[in-house]
């Protein structure tokens, strides 16, 4: 590897220009030759037995070429425990369950066959709170599961637990104690692209597939398997991934609506696209879970941490996603934030009538840093500490094995704590009128920063193929989704091979060109990437300068036949230069002990067609290399393992005035101070940071996926809010505390997610502290502030 | 989505279009409309564009300011006399909606979706403004109280356009203000509040208080009106503020809430209202 040239500077990313001229291809502007539109029809209620589909209607509407149900088709079976299939055959348990299907020539025609199918249900008992799931004789979700044997009550079969230490000992030894239960409702990723995916068979039966998906190849897996139950035995699927305009999670899984396509596209041998539009995405996709946990922390008189006791109950709606795995990763911040010597933790997820769940970016990493948090805050107030004080006196470090098994090889959450302190120690102009009141609060965060191992494989795989003219094509099978992953797979491929990011190219992710990579998520796109990329990047440069020997001599001759004889040329001995002599910068070979000198450069293309057209031993170059990091799948009854190389951490401050008339919170300015590692590209990444922090502010004040007996009440823009840019208008101040992290690329840790982690609690912190009042729901309206105030004062 | 689009030059032509169309809509900035037909909420057969028709954009400001119908609420608010004169309008004008909508919506389009939050509402209604009617050939006025009758709803009847809006210059010496709260900056509001006062050395010589998203129209609140007064800081006019109006709970706000806030807002309003009046100030 190079000294790095590129990493740490400023650079506009490459899939800017496309995207600012309109010229990138989302899945909204595909189309090709004969194309279909497809269409579903989703359930009228929550819990209910399908009796009659009469699709005879929209089978007579002009433009329609198929309209399948689960009864004329063969049954699709997906999802993480394999409870979901793409149409429901007998039983609806959700408002959004797909019962049939409609391909058309046009979209109006699929709109208007779609409507037209007659669906009688039967109504049945439902469920709509992890409460009345778990109740005595409560309607069961799911009779069975996927193999058919019978269930007996609502609860997943999927367990994470935690427990070092002895908590009743510790409880006992404390002495300060406060236990509280923190809730977080629904949201919706609110992605700007809408779901989609384009299905197309070929004539032999193999499938390609565009799909907006962040694992192409898991989706791969899952697409193969749905081409058997076609009877497509021994056929493929290839996934190609269009440009993104947002996942944030809602990629990680494969959906309904693929496999819907899979099969309008199987039945009428034409390509067939589905696009959701806005309101299917907001009520047909799945959002981030609701979850209820309890936290009990205690300290000692000097205010160290004694104990952690947290429990999780989260609504994992009707059918299972990867999301219900979320507490795999909240087991990171419940164990390891802060020093704590004995630890609790335990989950249950439980099927409810509700809009099944998904991922959403910080995998539980908000929720439980929302609770825990909070929590903290107010263990300082009844230990009468400084909140601040008493989070850097239980600060992790640097070499801390924590009780989970996670090594912190690098970490500075003891400077991103004291540097977010003093921002907020300087202070403000005072509020404008008696009723408006201010406060500060701050809240830390632990993120996994070098992949996240929930899979028996996190690695990463890369091509990079050098062509005649010195440009290097990368082939990588992660997934750019706006986050900036080719601008920072860009710089790393440059510095590490020594060529300029002008000369950078990265393919298109595809299955059939792409080596495999587990998926994009866990903030691990960059740092796989990177590394992947040094690794294929160290072969290359020693291939490259084994060549060099060869033909570096006769190359030179050229330059001074060219340039002309200097005196100064003898001052290195190029005639007989070894491998060991060389470098490549800038898309140059040259001697390291004169980089510069004009005779000695060679440009790396001529250096590559000199390889290609020599006669003895010719030669092109591409090398590949897949990067597994040295990380653990933890052994989740224990909640045990290191399942991250390495660790991001950071801490958020915030100032806010709280109108005590209305229950109103104003932001007025917020400070976040992270450990990402090394900063590969500062521009994108302030847009990751700014960007996790709008969500963070809107997960603490405003967004909520609203619901009534499992229907979706808010499903569009109109009632759905997120923060737009009128309602960021304070400052917010980024700084990074740069650590050198030793297993990442450059140094550089994951950055993706840890954003909007702390937001939350550091807001209703810092509503506590300008009014004295505790809002344990999120969001925070002004209802429940001002309900808050009114209780206080009524006490 | 199948609908025809027409585009006449003239008032005459878009009347002659509405009475020989069937299912047709006038529409101007579409701003609320099209969203409507994007939901299948709406189905016309045709939509009237009054976009072409000149008369309908100006604003003429005299002894009464004449807002044409199809002023968009960008050029709305970019009106020197409306900022000086109408400041309240102009607050309303600033909050509505994001700058895109804006620079499409029309203020007549803004009364004519007859929304229960209708932003331009509340302060048009404390200024007294009436409402211009084109009834084919024939023109018709009516206070805009009487023009908004439920959510919706208004006083137009088949293939009449709202030509204009026609606000008496406010007397010297009145201040006014309008205040708005949504869950986020660009959000329906969940309860505003216009209001104007004149006052003579601490007494009242006339005061209008107004709200909007607190009851099935924009409303006057003639109640509070009656009892407001600066000596007991507009709290009495804050009370019955919150008897007149008939808040829902909906998804933005339970309407309890609402009634809350809206006391709050009222007393805001005339404070402010009051301040800029020139003749109260609010330190005193």
């Amino acid at each position: 590897m190079t000294r790095s040239r590129h990493v740490g500077t400023e650079r506009p990313r490459p899939d800017a220009a496309d995207k600012l001229a309109g010229k990138a291809h989302y899945i909204h502007d595909i189309a090709v030759q004969g194309m279909l539109y497809g269409r579903i029809r989703f359930s009228d209620h929550a819990h209910a037995r399908i009796a009659r589909i009469d699709t005879s209607l929209a089978e007579s509407v002009p433009g329609v070429r198929a309209v399948i149900t689960g009864q004329t088709t063969p049954e699709i079976r997906f999802g993480l425990l394999r409870d979901n299939v793409a149409l429901k055959k007998d039983r609806v348990r959700q408002f959004r369950d797909e019962v049939a299907a409609v391909a058309a020539t046009s979209p109006e025609a699929a709109a208007r066959a779609v409507e037209l199918i007659e669906v009688e249900y039967e109504p049945l008992p439902a469920v709509f709170t992890p409460d009345e799931a778990l109740a005595e004789g409560a309607a069961l979700v799911h009779e069975t599961d996927h193999a058919g044997r019978s269930r007996s009550s609502n609860l997943l079969p999927l367990s994470c637990r935690h427990l070092t230490g002895d908590i009743a000992a510790a409880t006992a030894a404390s002495r300060y104690i406060v236990e509280g239960t923190y809730t977080v409702p629904r949201i919706q990723q609110a992605c700007m692209g809408t779901s989609g995916c384009l299905a197309e068979f070929s004539p032999e039966g193999n499938l390609t597939i565009t799909a907006k998906t962040q694992i192409p190849f898991l989706a791969q897996r899952d697409f193969n398997r749905a081409l058997e139950a076609l009877g497509l035995t021994n056929r493929n699927s290839r996934v190609i991934v269009p440009a993104i305009g947002g996942a944030f999670g809602t990629g990680l899984d494969t959906h309904a609506y693929e496999f819907i396509a899979i099969l309008l596209a199987w039945k009428t041998g034409r390509p067939v696209k589905i696009v959701y539009d806005r309101r299917e995405e907001f009520s047909c996709l799945s959002p981030r879970q609701e979850a209820r946990i309890r936290v009990c922390q205690g300290c000692d008189d000097r205010g160290r941490l004694t104990f952690r006791d947290v429990e999780v109950i989260q609504d994992n709606g009707a059918y299972t996603s990867w999301g219900a795995t979320y507490p795999n990763v909240m087991l990171v911040t419940a164990t390891s934030l802060y020093r704590v010597p004995a630890v609790r933790f335990d989950s249950r997820i439980v099927y409810t009538n509700n809009t099944y769940c998904q991922a959403m970016r910080g995998y539980g990493n908000p929720e439980v840093t929302w609770a825990i948090e909070s929590n903290l805050d107010e263990l300082a107030a009844a230990a009468g500490m400084d909140p601040i004080a008493m989070r850097l006196l239980n600060a992790n470090e640097p070499g801390d094995l924590s009780p989970m098994g996670l090594k912190f090889d690098s970490c500075a959450l003891r400077e991103c704590l004291d540097a977010v302190a003093t921002s907020l120690r300087t202070s403000s102009s005072p509020p404008a009128g008696q009723t408006r009141v201010r406060g500060t609060g701050m809240a830390g965060l632990i993120n996994v920063g070098g992949g996240g191992k929930i899979y028996r494989s996190d690695g990463s795989g890369i091509i990079l193929k050098l062509d005649d003219y010195g440009n290097v094509n990368v082939a990588y099978g992660g997934v750019e989704m706006g986050q900036g992953l080719h601008s920072a797979l860009t710089i790393m491929v440059a510095d590490a091979l020594g060529v300029r990011p002008e000369r950078v190219f990265i393919n298109q992710t595809d299955t059939a060109t792409c080596p495999w990579d587990v998926g994009t998520h866990a903030s691990r796109g960059a740092f796989m990437a990177g590394n992947a990329a040094v690794l294929a990047a160290t072969k290359l440069r020693e291939r490259l300068f084994a060549l060099a020997e060869r033909v570096y001599a006769d190359e030179v001759e050229r330059n001074i036949a060219r340039i002309g004889q200097s005196e100064r040329i003898e001052a290195f001995d190029f005639r007989a230069a070894r491998a060991a002599d060389f470098d490549l910068r800038d898309g140059y070979l040259a001697p390291r002990q004169a980089p510069d000198e004009a005779w000695y450069r060679i440009e790396l293309g001529r250096l590559l067609r000199a390889a290609h057209f020599a006669e003895r031993d010719p030669a092109i170059f591409t090398e590949e290399a897949f990067y597994e990091p040295p990380t653990q799948l933890p052994d989740w009854e224990r909640g045990y393992g290191n399942m991250s190389a390495s660790y991001g951490f950071g801490a958020q401050g915030v100032e806010v005035e709280v109108d005590t008339e209305t229950g109103e919170v104003r932001i007025l300015r917020l400070v976040a101070v992270s450990d990402i590692g090394r900063v590969l590209n500062p521009a994108t990444l302030k847009g990751q940071m700014y960007g996790g922090i709008a969500q963070g502010v809107g997960y603490a004040l405003f967004e909520e996926v609203q619901t009534e007996r499992g229907r979706i009440l808010n499903p569009g823009f109109t009632d759905y809010k997120v923060a737009s840019a009128a309602d960021l208008d304070f400052p917010i101040e980024l700084r990074f505390v740069e650590t050198n992290d030793p297993h990442g690329p450059f140094g550089a840790k994951g950055a993706g997610e840890l954003a909007l982690a702390p937001t939350a609690p550091a807001i209703a912190n810092a509503i506590y502290n300008a009014v004295g009042v505790r809002v344990r729901d999120l969001p925070i309206t002004p209802e429940k502030v001002l309900r808050a105030l009114s209780e206080t004062s009524r006490r | 989505m199948r609908y025809s689009y027409h585009r006449p030059a003239s008032l005459d032509e878009a009347s002659d279009m509405a009475a020989a169309l069937p299912n047709a809509r006038f529409i101007q900035g579409g701003t609320d409309l099209m969203v409507r037909i994007g939901q299948g909420r709406e189905r016309p057969g045709h939509l009237i564009s009054l976009r072409r028709i000149g008369e309908l954009t100006t604003i003429d400001a005299n002894r009464e300011i004449r807002i044409g119908a199809g002023a968009t609420l960008s050029d709305t608010l970019a009106h020197p006399d409306i900022r000086r004169r109408l400041p309240a309008l102009a607050q309303s004008l600033a909050a509505l909606g994001s700058r895109q909508v804006r620079n499409m919506g029309t203020i007549g389009g803004n009364l004519c979706n007859a929304s229960p939050a209708a932003d331009t509402a509340p302060p048009l209604l404390v200024y007294d403004a009436r409402v211009e009617i084109r009834n084919g050939r024939a023109i018709r006025c009516l206070p805009l109280a009487e023009f908004l009758l439920g959510p919706g709803k208004t006083a137009l009847q088949a293939g009449e356009i709202l030509v204009a809006i026609v606000v008496p210059d406010p007397p010297e010496g009145t201040g006014s203000a309008f205040i708005r709260r949504g869950r986020v900056t660009m959000d329906l509001a969940i309860a505003s509040v216009a209001a104007s006062v004149r006052l003579n050395g601490g007494a009242s010589i006339a005061i209008r208080v107004a709200a909007g998203a607190v009851a099935p129209t924009p409303r006057r609140l003639t109640a509070a009106e009656a009892v407001a007064t600066p000596t007991d800081d507009w709290s009495r006019a804050a009370i019955a503020a919150r008897e007149q109006i008939e808040p829902i709970t909906d998804l933005r706000a339970s309407a309890e809430y609402r009634r809350h806030l809206t006391g709050i807002l009222v007393r805001r309003a005339l404070t402010m209202a009051a301040a800029a009046s020139g003749q109260w100030s609010i330190d005193r």
